[in-house]
């Protein structure tokens, strides 16, 4: 497989080199950098996983918190051991999403963004009240166990690099076929006997299942986490990525969280005035090359410079 | 109509002795306060091509939604394979083996032609050779097998036409429901098309449910014929008795003066 697809093996090749620099450099604030990049990588592809069925999904974020919350408690409350703990996050959020999921994913039409916008904001609203979760100021001392703690970054690069990979393979899979289907016209799936709603939930579910795992990840890598980590902003900027680096490929919103991620390294110096940056950046991306980076390097190789006929 | 008139039309409805795969009775749908499709009753016998015909707004492409369970009937029942179906969703009708067509946006215009038909058998077949295999066996026999990788909203409108009957077969129908297949085909495709129609009866064994506007080639090709106006059966019989209906020749041409 790696041999037909050149960019596959390479992004492994980019993934194999993260994790080692993370073992071997000793620059701690470059590792946790390079982590940023992977999270906010598996955000944006997450969220545009849920756009194969044609749905925007603010509760990407969402998904991210219950994911770092639920292994928060389970290794700050309950004192569980790390990989349960880690593996707490997913369950957790894949089980209220299909929850969510079967609920939502009914209507038409833009109710389902707007209802995925609420329930965000009403779970983060969920944390600042409730007193064992921190409230405002949230949880604080998840730790990876000593054993693991210098190898802790290069597990936590690992894990959202195989998260990435599967949902690519997935993508490729008769499912995400399935999916995209669904997208273009669910009347024709649901004709030949496809259970349309189901898998709108199932790709749901592995998104936001996904995205727990990482929200898990971050929970650890931080050790500090807050409800205000987890505003539907979160899914805004994902939002930039995918629109940044492309939609057509799962590649796009990998590049485009890379590129504003490191971006946005920079930017922290302008303090208060970061996010005019980041919105210049997105109008300027929009009207500039509507296909993103991958759209962009599409056009140039096969020499089509017509717009969006391309996508 | 009168009690004697609706009485000869039932038994006329009743032509042909193979099984009854698809029975409607009293089937009636309304859209607040208008009749879209009322006392409705019909059977589909295995191994036939029945027309369904009327005016524009006479509640054929309703009839089609109701009994593929894209859209619940307001009173009236179904039963297909002798199951009551009356309140099932598309997905368990279309799983039970009745596949309809549509009149409009009736395939996957952004994804390939092969992804379209590979779609359809995503259900019944599970491994992906066998998929493959299907595909390839219905593109040969709707003549797609040339224009497996284009992008079917890109393709000529014949074939398009030809693309939403591959999608249907590929799903492997005991019933097939075509929604105004030969809209929009010149004189060659449609001569095609009904070869097509003809061989899938035939060579296949799929019964089929034809809704038509052109009327030279539903009474070219239909066993029989049932004749929708203003939501209710007017007429039903073999070509020649329908076309001979002075009731269907009112409707379609307006009152004689």
């Amino acid at each position: 497989m790696l041999k037909s697809n050149p960019g596959l093996a390479l992004s492994i090749l980019i993934a194999l080199a993260a994790i080692c620099f993370a073992l071997f450099s000793g620059e701690p604030y470059y590792v946790q950098v390079i982590i940023w990049v992977f999270t906010n990588a598996v955000l944006a592809v997450t969220l545009r996983f849920v756009l194969l069925i044609g749905e925007l999904n603010i509760a990407t974020a969402a998904f991210f918190g219950i994911g770092a919350y639920a292994t928060a408690v389970a290794s700050t409350i309950y004192d569980l051991p790390f990989f349960i703990s880690l593996l707490a996050a997913p369950i957790i959020a894949g089980l209220i999403s299909a929850l969510f999921g079967w609920v939502t994913l009914r209507t038409k039409g833009p109710y389902f963004l707007l209802i995925s916008f609420a329930f965000t904001e009403v779970v983060r609203l969920f944390y600042t009240k409730s007193e064992f979760l921190g409230g405002n100021s949230g949880m604080i001392g998840m730790f990876p166990p000593m054993a693991l703690n210098d190898y802790f970054p290069a597990i936590a690069i690992t894990i959202l690099t195989a998260i990435l990979l599967i949902l690519y393979l997935t993508e490729r899979s008769n499912l995400g076929r399935v999916f995209k289907a669904i997208q273009n016209n669910e009347d024709i799936p649901r004709s030949v006997g496809l259970n349309v709603i189901a898998l709108k939930v199932l790709c749901f579910v592995i998104a936001s299942t996904a995205v727990g795992l990482a929200g898990g990840v971050h929970a650890y890598t931080n050790s500090v986490i807050a409800p205000a980590d987890f505003t539907f902003f979160v899914a805004v900027l994902a939002l930039a990525y995918v629109k940044i680096g492309g939609e057509a490929h799962i590649a796009g919103p990998i590049i485009g969280a890379a590129v504003l991620t490191l971006a946005g390294q920079f930017l922290h110096s302008f303090g208060p005035y970061e996010n005019i940056f980041y919105g210049a950046i997105i109008i300027g991306a929009l009207l500039l090359v509507p296909g993103g980076i991958v759209g962009l390097g599409a056009r140039l190789r096969t020499g089509t410079f017509k717009g969006r006929a391309e996508r | 109509m009168s009690d004697t008139q609706t009485e000869a039309l039932s038994k006329k409805n009743k032509v042909g002795d193979g099984k009854v795969l698809l029975r409607a009775e009293g089937l009636e749908r309304k859209f607040g306060g208008l009749t879209a499709v009322a006392d409705f009753s019909f059977e589909l016998r295995e191994g036939e091509i029945l027309g369904l015909i009327g005016p524009n707004g006479a509640g054929k492409s309703t009839t089609f939604n109701l009994i593929s369970g894209f859209m619940p009937p307001t009173s009236g029942s179904l039963s297909f394979l002798d199951q009551n179906i009356t309140n099932k969703n598309a997905t368990h009708i279309s799983r039970m083996g009745l596949i309809r067509t549509f009149q409009h946006e009736s395939l996957l215009s952004e994804m390939s032609v092969a992804d379209n038909i590979i779609i359809a058998t995503t259900h019944r077949l599970k491994s992906q050779a066998e998929r493959l295999g299907k595909m390839r066996e219905t593109a040969k026999l709707t003549g797609l097998d040339d224009h497996l990788e284009v992008t079917a909203g890109s393709l000529p409108h014949g074939l398009q036409r030809m693309l939403s009957i591959a999608i249907a077969l590929a799903a492997e129908p005991k019933v097939l429901c075509l929604d105004e297949p030969l809209t929009g085909l010149q004189g060659v495709e449609v001569g095609a098309a009904l070869d097509l129609f003809e061989m899938i009866r035939s060579e296949l064994g799929i019964t089929i449910l034809l809704v038509e506007h052109n009327m030279r080639a539903v009474m070219r090709i239909c066993d029989r014929i049932l004749v929708l106006n203003h939501g209710r059966l007017l007429a039903a019989g073999t070509p020649e008795e329908v076309s001979q209906n002075e009731l269907v020749i009112e409707a379609y041409l307006g009152h004689k003066k």
